[in-house]
């Protein structure tokens, strides 16, 4: 049987889930969201028995070298080393210091070559030559010279290279080379298409990810987290609560690791460096949704002219009435259609790592045609000059300029807890002690006036 | 047995993928929107920071099993993460975007440890040697090969050299690609649909109010100027605008575009003896450029693109601005925000272009000089601002959307209009107030002086025993005084910024409140005073 069926049956069978012990030979990479990724090289290695150097090519180049473990039967580690010496002409004339090499000068005008050893005494600033029974500064008379080395020295190389010596015994076995490197990493990106008749919205969510760890991995067995483990000096992405009003409680059939999600790419792929993969894990249809608009007030200020409303759209991602998954850190593209039916985009936002079950609300951009302003009609010191309440007097103006009503979440933000709204002209909510809300419905092409007095402390 | 030949059917072809390139873009859509971060005024052509989405429509040829399908030819600006492939008939494995370029150092990096030709010219006789070799390694800190005769480096001996490559290394392309890996199961021809979010691009509305010899009304003209930064064209492209301010996300640059490599024929310490300090301050290793190294875009929001090669001037000059001329444009409702669309057209690289978005005649207006002040400030003579004000309503010939830009102002003069300042002004919606403040007044000045301050009663606080404090309410007397030089009489507004617990007690003209300030409207007679008296409290 073919051995690509095989490895395709393997992979069917489970070995993508639990990647780090599958001992199939090949990559398999882990990425997680911070631009760190576990990488099992497992390989076939002759062992010629006793100790012995082994070196590895083709590992990330940003490799971290205290994160190598090298694992295979009858194996000893004696020790691990990385040599990050570059070979580059300034060092190699520098490891020349006290050797011999050849110059080739050519005479100008005739074309001859004439050639000399010379032991190099000296690279600083400047190389200084010792030739038979004299002294001499390299190229001090700017003709050219060339020099010939008789060797690249042992320990300068092309790349930084892992090299473990062990003690093994002989004969032909696997070994599986797992290491951490920075240069890979992942995030979500959503493409969200709403239906303004319908109310529904179809959401695909595309894993993207991207090598620059200077290294290709061929068909590499790849799997990404979504969490964030901690990385000493890191900032970790995507652990705020970007997008998400209620957090929630479902836990849903996706495979775990600890605290983490996992989205395994279905096929082995080859993961080129530069390059950036995109892999879809989500294709939602239909799933209900809601548009609204939201104004938040930071202060009790006046605003003189007018400034637009956000436009928010609301889903949930719960099993049932939403998209039913676990929604990775990333980029939520929102697109409608337009009166020919071409879906054309209409704004962004970014959303941190989403249980399953939470609400969604997430902001595209401002409403051309939903405004508000707002005035401080009046504010008053109640009491004496030391010891006193302010009393201000508010007036939100909503206008829409659509030829239908809608209705605006008013946010009366910094209300500083020990404020009291004393009248109010609809009925406010309270979120928390810090604001107060309206639900505004603003008529087609209308204005709604929103009074309300505050007794505050500040 | 049967089970696993369809699993072998499936599966046979992925090891090598064939390579299918699209079409080029059989029909093309472009919408391009406003910079996110620009609320009025005009975008810079050398720093454009709105956005377009860009729809291609392309025929492809499928074989039968797995294909890499690429997408030549698309817009340099593009965001990769943000394409989307439509018409696919089983759909997309995955998407990649490559961006490792051919380029002389990637030619060189690419070579390391395989048998490339050296080859020397005699600057003498021009005879030309080659000779193999062996590259050892090639990175900014220099480039060192193997030939027969020992090892050397790339040009640290005076002498003409370079190497010679049997072919391009695979995986380099010339410019970043996409490209999709899919899977037929027959061979077919389907027509496909690749959009996609590129930067880039820009566009802004620039409208001339003139106005008319009755002082009453103007007219008001207006362009959509759109422009296209990258160096991609797109021709015959149905084009749409979009007004209104949509959120991006803040995207860090492309590290895969970022992180080209870069070669340098470095060599080792060059002092000699004519360097006189060659010992305490040696010089820097010669370092000769092999590449010029490799900029693009960058992507993402936040990062406006680098300023496009050619200079604004020598731009203008190529392409004189494109300028098509059509009636008032109605505008679409998408969502919140309005869209507009002019006829197709080919949106050529580094190209402005414009449209007319409204023509209208005789449009209402009130002229106002305006002083804005700090009702407790005092003794200052400040020149009025002159402002247009109209309402944007049917009535007032405007009643429709007008997307943000800048507005120029001209005047009727002797030997024609004359042009009499500009202003930056943000998205209006239907039947919203109008101001376009566009210059300050020559002939109009206003006065400010605090003639008195009274203070009130008294107030008193036992702060700790023996220590007593004491405030005082007070009241500010003020008087501004307009003057006008004009030869005709002028209407004038004076509105006053006060602290929030702050009001105006008593004045002897009447008050109003405009956006929540006191205002006092009077007519300043020609050649002539007006004094307007408050007192704050």
């Amino acid at each position: 049987m073919n051995r690509a069926v095989i490895r395709a049956l393997l992979a069917g069978a489970g070995c993508v889930a639990a990647t780090h012990v599958c001992a199939e030979p090949g990559t398999s990479i882990t990425i997680y969201a911070n631009n760190q990724a576990l990488v099992q090289d497992t390989r076939l290695i002759d062992f010629t028995g006793g100790r012995q150097r082994i070196e590895f090519k083709g590992v990330s180049a940003q490799i971290r070298p205290e994160t190598v473990s090298l694992t295979a039967p009858d194996l000893n580690i004696i020790e691990q080393n990385f040599d990050y010496d570059l070979l580059s002409p300034a060092k190699m004339m520098e490891k020349a210091v006290g050797h011999t090499v050849t110059l080739v000068r050519t005479v100008p005008g005739t074309g001859v070559e004439k050639r000399e050893q010379a032991e190099v005494l000296a690279t600083n600033g400047g190389v200084v030559l010792r030739i038979g029974d004299h002294v001499e500064v390299l190229r001090d008379d700017g003709m050219p010279v060339r020099v010939i080395f008789d060797k690249v020295p042992d320990n300068l190389r092309a790349s930084p290279t892992l090299s473990v010596t062990v003690d093994a015994k002989a004969g032909q076995r696997e070994a599986a080379l797992r290491y951490l490197t920075p240069g890979l990493g992942w995030r979500a990106d959503y493409v969200a298409l709403f239906d303004e008749g319908t109310n529904k919205i179809d959401v695909q969510g595309w894993v993207t990810l991207t090598n620059n760890s200077g290294t290709s991995y061929d068909k590499a067995e790849t799997v990404l987290v979504a969490g964030n483990p901690n990385i000493i000096g890191q900032y970790n992405q995507g652990n705020d609560s970007e997008g998400m009003t209620d957090a929630g409680t479902e836990s849903g059939t996706r495979a775990r690791l600890g605290d983490y999600y996992l989205y395994p790419l279905p096929e082995r792929t080859t993961i080129a460096n530069q390059q950036t993969k995109q892999v879809s894990f989500l294709d939602v249809h239909g799933a209900p949704a809601k548009h609204g608009y939201e104004f938040r007030l930071g202060w009790m200020q006046t605003i003189e002219q007018p400034v637009s409303a956000a436009s928010v759209y609301q889903f949930s991602n719960a099993s049932k009435g939403g998209l039913g998954d676990q929604l990775p850190a990333g980029i939520v593209r929102f697109y409608l259609r337009d009166k020919t039916g071409a879906p054309q985009f209409i704004g962004e936002h970014g959303i941190g790592n989403t249980p399953m079950g939470s609400q969604l609300a997430i902001s595209t951009g401002d409403a051309f045609d939903v405004k508000v302003k707002s005035t401080v009609e009046n504010r008053e010191r109640i009491g004496g000059h030391f010891d006193y309440n302010w009393k201000t007097a508010m007036r939100y103006t909503l206008t829409n300029a659509l030829p239908k009503p809608v209705t605006v979440t008013l946010v009366q933000d910094g209300l500083w807890g020990d404020t009291k709204i004393e009248s109010e002209s609809q009925k406010s909510t309270h979120r928390s002690a810090d604001s107060a809300a309206w639900e505004v419905v603003v008529p087609a092409n209308g204005t709604t006036d929103v009074t309300a007095t505050f007794d505050s402390k500040y | 047995m049967r089970w696993i030949a369809a699993v072998f059917l499936g599966l046979a072809a992925p090891a090598v993928a064939g390579d299918v390139a699209a079409s080029a873009p059989t029909k093309l859509s472009v919408t391009v929107y406003r910079s996110p971060e620009r609320q009025s005024g005009s975008f810079n052509l050398n720093n454009l920071g709105g956005f377009a989405l860009v729809t291609e429509t392309r025929t492809v040829h499928l074989p039968a099993g797995e294909s890499r399908l690429r997408f030549e030819g698309v817009v340099g600006g593009i965001v990769p993460e943000s394409a989307i492939v439509t018409g696919l008939p089983r759909g997309v494995i995955e998407k990649n975007r490559d961006a490792a370029l051919l380029s002389p150092s990637a030619l060189m990096q690419r070579a390391i440890g395989t048998e490339v030709t050296l080859v020397r010219t005699d600057k003498k006789s021009g005879k030309i040697v080659r000779m193999p070799a062996k590259m050892r390694s090639a990175s900014d800190d220099g480039v060192v090969f193997e030939t027969p005769e020992g090892v050397e480096a790339l040009r640290c001996d005076g002498l003409p050299e370079t190497f010679s490559y049997a072919r391009v290394p695979a995986g380099l392309s010339s410019k970043p690609t996409l490209s999709v890996l899919t899977r037929s199961p027959t061979a077919i021809t389907a027509t496909v649909t690749l959009s996609y979010i590129a930067e880039g691009f820009d566009w802004g509305a620039d409208y001339t109010a003139t106005i008319n010899p009755d002082g009453k009304t103007l007219n008001l003209g207006g362009w959509i100027t759109l422009a296209n930064g990258n160096g991609e064209s797109l021709p015959q492209a149905q084009t749409q605008i979009v007004a209104g301010r949509l959120n991006r996300s803040r995207v860090d640059p492309d590290p895969n575009i970022l992180n080209q490599p870069h070669v340098a024929a470095r060599c080792w310490p060059m002092g000699n003896t004519g360097h006189v300090n060659a010992t305490s301050d040696p010089l820097p290793p010669v370092r000769i450029e092999l590449v010029r190294p490799y900029q693009m875009a960058l992507q993402g929001y936040g990062f406006a693109p680098p300023p496009p090669p050619p200079a604004p001037m020598a731009m203008r000059a190529a392409n004189a601005m494109d300028i098509m001329v059509t009636a008032t444009k109605k505008a679409e409702q998408l969502g919140d925000l309005k869209l507009y669309r002019i006829p197709a057209t080919t949106i050529a690289a580094r190209q402005t272009k414009q449209s007319r978005l409204i023509d209208t005649q005789a449009v209402p207006f009130t002229q106002v000089y305006l002083v804005d002040i700090d009702a407790n400030g005092g003794d200052d003579t400040e020149k009025a601002s002159i402002l247009l004000r109209t309402k944007n309503t049917l009535a007032n010939k405007l009643g429709l959307p007008l997307p943000a830009g800048k507005v120029a102002v001209f005047e009727p003069g002797a030997r024609g209009p004359a042009f009499v300042g500009e202003v930056k002004s943000r998205d209006f919606a239907n039947d919203e107030e109008i101001e376009w403040r566009f210059g300050d007044a020559f002939n109009v000045t206003a006065k400010h002086v605090t003639t008195d301050y009274v203070a009130g009663a008294p107030e008193f606080a036992q702060l700790a025993p023996g220590l007593r404090a004491v405030a005082h309410k007070g009241s500010t007397i003020a008087t501004v005084t307009f003057t006008n030089a004009n030869g005709a009489p002028v209407y004038a507004e004076l509105r006053l910024r006060l602290d929030a617990d702050e009001h105006i007690k008593a004045a002897d003209a009447p008050m109003g409140m405009k956006d929540g300030r006191p205002i006092f409207r009077l007519t300043v007679p020609a050649n002539g005073t007006a004094a307007i008296h408050y007192v704050v409290e």
